[in-house]
């Protein structure tokens, strides 16, 4: 029997995780600035609302939901409407208020959930938990903590999360973090032949299989498109990939065109 | 009052009598107008004196008596959350819609000079 997803409406994407996310999960979006997790965080929204009747809230530690309604408006969203419609909830609080606030019974996060019948959450970002201790194992439990209340709430989350490097691996501290959630993507800057190219990994998606490959994408005037694997190159989540044997073999004897090809 | 400040004050008055009290009793200050603006913008926003001093770019010993006087004059709700002191805007709909005026009515260069010659008064 065909196991319920939750489609994120990003085609490539979706093939990669057997059609979306398992329901009532926390999915970890982690990348460096631009590129693209809030982007993604709200084509999922975007996606839940117009395509499959599942109204959803944005929560926000940062930007003003002016900047959501803007920056959506970009591709052709109308978060903006979306609230007038009783569709979406833009949040903006801190992570301190969030947390208190997912403690007691019918909070103000859930008794807004409740009143549009959210399915989907966007947090953006999971990065100023941070904020609220310097302790990993604290920090950690907070996060853990923080999840459960979504899942209680029946909301399919998407949480995003910065990585300061704009290149290269993430440090062994940042991954802590993909034990306490459902699945873990990574966007990732890569230098190739002197231009910068995006990727995206699926590292986890708990209770399910999911494609390995690592996957170039674009943020279009739609969204994020994800497009086909990298090929002729290896080490691509390094940052600073190499070229393959063969393809190495190719450029010095063959002379064909060494860029990173893809399917 | 000359005769002068008195055709002067009423045509200051001159505007929906629901938004002129609301200017002299409750948002008679430009912090507080400043404060209702964000709350009107950000209306599931709850949060703490720190938190909305940081986002509206204010220091907090200046935003907090101003949120209490809010809180008490009706506009936010204030409640303690984990220890924690917290102001979201009204659920009244009735100030909600009051407040929704207000903001709507600023856009108006006229209305504007009317409401800031009433918060000066009122600070005076």
């Amino acid at each position: 029997m065909a196991m319920e997803r939750v489609p994120t409406g990003i085609a490539g994407l979706d093939e990669m995780i057997q059609g979306g996310f398992l329901p009532k999960t926390a999915n970890l979006i982690e990348g460096a600035p631009g590129t693209g997790k809030s982007t993604l965080g709200m084509q999922f929204i975007q996606h839940g609302i117009t395509s499959c009747d599942e109204p959803g809230l944005i929560l926000t530690f940062e930007e003003f939901p002016q900047q959501y309604y803007r920056d959506a408006a970009n591709f052709g969203w109308d978060f903006k409407q979306h609230e007038a419609d009783n569709r979406l909830r833009t949040i903006m609080t801190s992570p301190e208020v969030t947390h208190a606030d997912l403690q007691r019974i019918s909070g103000r996060i859930e008794t807004l959930a409740d009143s549009i019948g959210a399915k989907r959450i966007l947090v953006d970002s999971l990065s100023h938990f941070e904020r609220m201790t310097a302790d990993p194992v604290e920090l950690r439990q907070l996060t853990f903590q923080f999840i459960n209340g979504l899942k209680r709430m029946g909301l399919t989350a998407i949480l995003t999360r910065e990585n300061a490097a704009l290149l290269g691996e993430t440090p062994d501290s940042e991954e802590d973090l993909a034990f306490v959630v459902d699945s873990y993507t990574m966007l990732r800057y890569v230098e190739i032949q002197g231009a910068v190219h995006k990727a995206l990994l699926v590292l986890k998606l708990r209770g399910s299989n999911h494609d390995k490959d690592i996957r170039q994408y674009a943020i279009t005037k739609n969204g994020l498109d994800v497009r086909s694997r990298f090929e002729g190159t290896r080490g691509i989540m390094s940052g600073t990939p190499t070229m393959t044997h063969a393809q190495a073999f190719a450029a010095a004897f063959l002379g064909s065109n060494v860029d990173a090809k893809t399917k | 009052m000359t005769g002068k400040e008195d055709f002067a004050a009423s045509l200051m008055d001159d505007m929906d009598p629901r938004l002129l009290e609301l200017i002299q009793t409750r948002v008679n200050s430009f912090i507080k107008w400043d404060l209702v603006r964000f709350f009107h913008d950000n209306p599931h926003t709850t949060d703490t004196a720190d938190s909305i001093a940081r986002y509206t770019g204010r220091d907090v010993r200046t935003v907090e008596p101003e949120l209490v006087q809010l809180a008490q004059d009706g506009v936010l709700d204030m409640e303690d959350l984990s220890g924690m002191r917290v102001y979201t805007l009204t659920q009244e709909q009735a100030v909600r819609e009051l407040v929704a005026n207000f903001i709507q009515a600023c856009d108006d260069r006229q209305f504007r000079v009317k409401a800031i010659y009433h918060v000066i008064r009122s600070l005076r």
